[in-house]
């Protein structure tokens, strides 16, 4: 089976102010389609560069980030705008809805960049909705809704363009963790179900407990 | 859901700030439409008393008498001027006659323009001799009786009823006086008219100057005002060896022309400022939206979207805000104009004395006029203005890198 997703000798550095920090220092990584897996890691470890690189949020300063096998270092940055429209979900810690649209509006909004029609866009998210239970919920704002809801409503959003690959990283981190549990397993389940490959983050045991494969990061490199 | 409802719930986000901007917006607009249509109200009173008590919409003067003032520059319009005023766009011709002289009086002596003119068809168009009762109006256009500048019977020390005799040079350089009588006192508001006024009888003064039947300058008085002079047919139909020539009234009164295009002018200049800084709300209010949501841009942008998504999303808020603002602004101008035209500014409560501009004595009462064309011009203005004012907010918007903003 081909890699969905491919890093190789990936380093990143950022410049603050006269010092620099490598993020990310060498690092091999294959994800396979379908996978379901955790990043792990003390905090400062790379975790959330190595998301953004993978999710053509950030260009590598060196080594190669393929990802379906397109090269990302080769794309400009409309190229990965579309990139990330097509073939990327995205969950955030902070569940980065937009505040002045309701639940079923944030869950269409990539739907909706996309163009596709209002009458598709619907009956997909019902029935994303119906699978995360959020059912019901579709005209509350995000401020009408409890974090976990929320967070539901982000997955919604990040599955509804049937992605490639759902990135998303610490989604738990802001919620309790009988409710992180709860996402984590809905997450679980959509993957068995619809194939979709996760990649997500955790400082969280329980939560990278659940993952199918866990990839330890320390220092910017992946340790066994 | 649409970009368009993306863009209207944002900038209800902070309501307070968008009901300043819009307030402000409102409060220009209609501030730029009202003045505007209140003084192109203003200016054709202006345009219009100034014609009738001047050298009307159109003058026919003979060659270059408009600037020399050379009363020998006489011409018979006999030929052609009832053609003239059996035109269709004609309301009348007034023929007039302009002398140079000295009145005396038993005490004292100053100079004069003496002026002949038809009285029958002067007073009902001339303001100056309007505001006069039947009785004091000149009798015909051959009798002694004069009608003389208030300031200048005070000078002369005369009295209603009293003589005088004016002296002035006639067409073949020899000095003729003629012994007049005060009929009735003329006030026009004009200092240097009402101290060098004296009005006879068009046929007495040409006899005076050896001119019979000559006149100085054809006064066409227009029954639409400025709008439409037919000045092709016009010309067509003066004698061609004449010298004659015809001027629009603000060639013939370039005071008045002058004092009311500078006066537009300056004016222009004040919309303009005031478009600019309501221009700067405009980007201000949508900036700090920009920079209030930079991580909400940076979600959006981070999900796929394109820079362009966020530039369409902030055009349409600062075209919302400016249509919004132009239909509120537009309601009220429309209903302070609407008061302007039907009820207008009486300036007698507030100014006292007579009210010149540019050398003419207008209506104290302002009245606006409706210009729709040109309140639909502010209306592409403003639109227009807003469009620029979002341009750098979403170049801003457009910038915000995904990766850094959500770190925050
Ligand atoms: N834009 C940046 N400028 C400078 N340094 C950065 C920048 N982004 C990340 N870093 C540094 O890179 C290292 C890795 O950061 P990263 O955010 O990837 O860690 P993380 O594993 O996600 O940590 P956490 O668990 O706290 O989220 C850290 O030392 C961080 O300070
Ligand atoms: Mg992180």
């Amino acid at each position: 089976m081909m890699e969905l997703i491919q890093l190789r000798n990936v380093l990143k550095s950022y410049q603050a102010g006269v010092q620099q920090v490598d993020a990310v220092r060498g690092v091999n990584l294959q994800i396979k389609a379908g996978e379901f897996a955790a990043l792990a890691g003390p905090s400062g470890s790379g975790k959330t560069t190595l998301l953004n690189l993978i999710g053509g949020l950030d260009q590598a300063s060196a080594g190669q980030v393929i990802v379906e096998g397109c090269n990302l270092a080769e794309c400009s940055s409309v190229e990965l705008a579309d990139f990330r429209l097509q073939r990327i979900g995205f969950i955030f810690q902070s569940f980065n809805l937009i505040p002045v649209l309701t639940a079923r509006e944030n869950a269409e909004f990539v739907l909706m960049l996309r163009k596709v029609p209002a009458e598709k866009r619907h009956a997909r998210i019902d029935i994303l909705f119906q699978q995360l239970g959020i059912s019901g919920l579709e005209q509350r704002r995000p401020m009408e809704l409890s974090g976990g809801q929320q967070q539901r409503v982000a997955v919604a959003r990040a599955m509804a363009a049937e992605p490639a690959v759902v990135l998303a990283d610490e989604p738990t981190a802001n919620l309790d963790s009988e409710t992180a549990t709860d996402l984590l397993f809905l997450m679980q389940q959509l993957n068995r179900e619809q194939g979709t490959t996760f990649l997500f983050s955790s400082h969280d045991p329980k939560v990278i407990g659940l993952a199918d494969r866990v990839v330890n990061l320390k220092d910017g490199r992946i340790v066994e | 859901m649409s970009l368009f409802r993306l863009a209207w719930y944002n900038l209800w986000r902070n309501r307070r700030r968008t009901w300043i901007t819009l307030v402000a917006l409102a409060f220009s607009i209609m501030l730029v439409q009202t003045s505007h249509n209140l003084s192109t109200g203003v200016y054709s009173q202006m345009i219009e008393s100034g014609v009738r008590a001047g050298s009307g919409h159109m003058t026919i003067y003979r060659s270059n008498y408009l600037e020399t003032r050379d009363e020998k520059l006489g011409f018979d319009p006999q030929a052609f001027i009832h053609q003239l005023k059996s035109m269709e766009a004609v309301e009348t011709v007034l023929p007039r006659i302009y002398l140079g002289g000295l009145a005396q009086s038993s005490r004292e002596s100053r100079g004069i323009v003496l002026s002949g003119i038809d009285p029958a068809l002067e007073q009902s168009i001339n303001p100056i001799l309007k505001r006069l009762p039947a009785a004091s109006q000149l009798p015909d256009t051959i009798s002694r009786k004069a009608l003389v500048g208030d300031r200048l019977l005070e000078e002369l020390q005369l009295k209603k009823g009293s003589k005088f005799v004016v002296t002035l040079q006639d067409r073949q350089g020899e000095m003729v006086s003629e012994l007049l009588r005060v009929h009735a006192v003329v006030h026009s508001g004009i200092r240097h008219l009402d101290r060098s006024l004296v009005m006879i009888g068009r046929q007495r003064a040409a006899a005076l100057a050896g001119m019979p039947d000559e006149v100085h300058e054809l006064a066409l008085i227009m029954k639409n005002g400025v709008k439409d002079i037919p000045a092709d047919e016009i010309e067509a139909l003066l004698p061609a060896n004449q010298e004659l020539n015809l001027y629009f009234w603000d060639e013939a009164m370039t005071n008045l022309a002058n004092a009311i295009k500078l006066d537009y002018a300056s004016q222009q200049f004040m919309f303009l400022i005031i478009l600019l800084i309501v221009t700067i709300g405009v980007v201000n209010t949508l900036l700090m939206a920009v920079m209030e949501r930079t991580r909400e841009f940076g979600t959006i942008l981070a999900l796929g979207a394109r820079a362009s998504v966020l530039h369409q999303m902030l055009f349409l808020e600062a075209l919302i805000l400016g249509g919004l603002g132009l239909l509120i602004g537009t309601f009220f101008g429309s209903l302070a104009t609407w008061y302007l035209v039907e009820k207008g500014i009486d300036l007698q409560n507030w100014i006292a004395g007579e009210l010149e501009f540019g050398g003419v004595v207008f209506d104290p009462v302002m009245r606006a006029v409706w210009e729709p064309l040109w309140m639909l011009k502010i209306g592409i203005y403003v639109i227009s203005l807003c469009f620029l004012a979002s341009l750098y907010p979403a170049y801003r918007a457009g910038k915000i890198v995904p990766a850094e903003s959500m770190r925050k």
